[in-house]
């Protein structure tokens, strides 16, 4: 699904990744930990190819980033789903149409765009303020309509750098118990964070990175 | 590619930008209405040189010494040339009347000549596809030629003059169109500047899911296009009121010079155009400020 093949990337001679290398299965959840500035941001950007590598090689559902022309990313990312800890929804359109933009990107029709919009607004809890503007949303709520949007379009891999971070452990804890849900569909899940709680509170894989590194690799303990 | 929720968001950017929308509209509409204004004067000073050259006409001296068998063979042969579409023959004592008729009070100098000076003419009227200066030129070279022809005479230098000026008119429009067609492009790609920043974020998440430049960009053509349109739109309507009065002036004062027929509006054509190259200037600034927003890797 995401193999990674001794990825460095140095960003005016700071060492953001050196000679990294993982391998995350289809279907797998892993969490990145790991200090700020460890890498983690980094790694998630080389998979959606935000970034190209200075060194090695990343396949992503069997396509090697390093031979997509940009002209073919825009489709490559219609693989994937993302989420951040700064939400990134679009301020002036509502609830619905934040998640709907991501079939309009698409090209789907509208009439097989609501009933699944709606779909994904039920899984987060939000479809009773589909009308709503992000603004009069809670953190928690407006974290869990980014989540809405990643899934809507039934992606492979779901992205999430740091989706709790400006959430309460309970609001935490939550927003897992959904990523977990996603999972359970099928989804891999690829989850950047520094909470400790959160890692082990869903005992998956962990892959632990320190200046660029990979540290660790393993299952986390209870 | 779903157009409509794209021309929404175009709709969508001019609303959220109303102040900048509203000036880039102004000056838009100045713009086109300066070739607006160009093109009309432009286009009557075309029908009038039209009209006036229609009045063209070629007056054929000859000789004393042509005889009736002569000036019939003449006659034919003029009357045979493509250039000519009318032929008109005054003899010496018709010459003499309307001389009178037309300078009453110089009839002692007749009298004083002794017998009738006038020579006979033929009044030739040109043919359409020949009225050019350079084609009645030649035709009149071709008559003085004839050896029964004393002199030729036609009203060369005033439509030779208008048609320079005419020319000029050409090349100074060209100019002009071309520095407002520049300025145009400037204003709206500041424009749509302006909207891209303020939705820089709204891209950025875009190029996130998966859109593509083309969807990303759409929006902002559009909007550069609505504007060009606009525009446009409002000048020929400004062009429509200002003609109307000119228009109004001139039945109360009466024809003048050429214009005898009266002024004429832009033709629907020329007006389509203008919305049309309203509408291409637009989307042609929104493509300059759009240059790097399909770059995927800015996130």
């Amino acid at each position: 699904m995401i193999e990674i093949f001794h990825v460095s990337k140095t960003y005016n001679g700071r060492v953001a990744l050196d000679d990294v290398s993982l391998k995350v299965d289809k279907g797998e959840f892993i969490f990145l930990t790991g200090r700020s500035g460890a890498g983690k941001t980094t790694l998630l950007r080389l998979i959606f190819r935000a970034e190209v590598p200075d060194e090695g090689q990343i396949v992503v559902n069997d396509r090697n980033l390093a031979h997509i022309a940009e002209s073919r990313v825009p489709y490559l990312r219609r693989t994937m789903g993302f989420i951040f800890q700064d939400f990134r929804l679009l301020q002036k359109k509502t609830v619905f149409d934040n998640v709907a933009i991501t079939l309009k990107v698409v090209g789907m029709p509208e009439g097989l765009m609501r009933p699944k919009v709606m779909n994904a607004l039920r899984l987060v809890g939000l479809d009773q303020r589909q009308g709503a503007l992000p603004s009069t949303l809670s953190a928690g709520e407006q974290q869990r309509l980014c989540l809405a949007r990643a899934i809507v379009n039934d992606p492979q891999v779901l992205l999430a750098d740091e989706p709790t971070s400006n959430l309460d452990a309970q609001l935490s804890a939550e927003i897992f118990d959904l990523l977990k849900v996603v999972n359970l569909r099928g989804t891999t899940v690829v989850v950047a964070t520094h909470s400790a709680d959160m890692v082990s509170y869903l005992r998956r894989r962990v892959v632990t990175l320190e200046d660029g590194r990979v540290m660790a690799n393993g299952t986390a303990e209870a | 590619m779903q157009f409509r929720y794209l021309l929404e968001e175009a709709a969508d950017n001019m609303r959220t930008n109303r102040a900048t929308t509203l000036i880039a509209l102004i000056t838009t509409t100045f713009a086109m209405l300066g070739m607006g204004i160009f093109l009309l004067l432009y286009l009557n000073m075309q029908s009038a040189v039209g009209s006036l050259r229609e009045e063209i006409k070629v007056i054929v001296y000859l000789r004393d010494s042509v005889g009736p068998q002569a000036l019939a063979e003449l006659r034919a042969q003029f009357s045979g040339d493509p250039a000519v579409a009318g032929i008109e023959f005054i003899s010496r004592e018709q010459a003499v009347i309307v001389f009178r008729g037309r300078f009453p009070s110089e009839e002692r100098l007749l009298g004083g000549l002794g017998d009738n000076p006038l020579p006979a003419s033929f009044v030739i009227k040109i043919a359409s596809h020949f009225r050019s200066s350079e084609a009645v030129g030649a035709f009149v070279q071709k008559l003085r030629a004839y050896p029964e022809v004393e002199e030729v005479l036609y009203n060369r230098d005033w439509v030779e003059n208008l048609t320079a000026t005419l020319k000029y008119l050409e090349m100074l429009g060209f100019g002009i169109g071309i520095v407002l067609a520049v300025s145009m492009v400037t204003i709206l790609a500041n424009t749509i500047r302006l909207t891209l920043h303020s939705r820089r974020e709204d891209i950025a998440i875009l190029r996130l899911i998966g859109a593509t430049p083309v969807f990303i960009k759409t929006p902002f053509v559009l909007e550069g296009a609505l504007l060009g349109a606009m525009g446009a739109a409002c000048s020929l309507f400004l062009l429509r009121a200002a003609y109307g009065v000119a228009e109004t002036k001139m039945t109360l004062q009466g024809p003048f010079w050429g214009l005898g027929k009266g002024l004429t509006f832009l033709p629907w054509r020329v007006s389509l155009s203008m919305l049309v190259l309203g509408m291409a200037l637009g989307c042609l600034g929104s493509l300059v400020s759009l240059a790097n927003v399909g770059d995927v890797r800015r996130q």
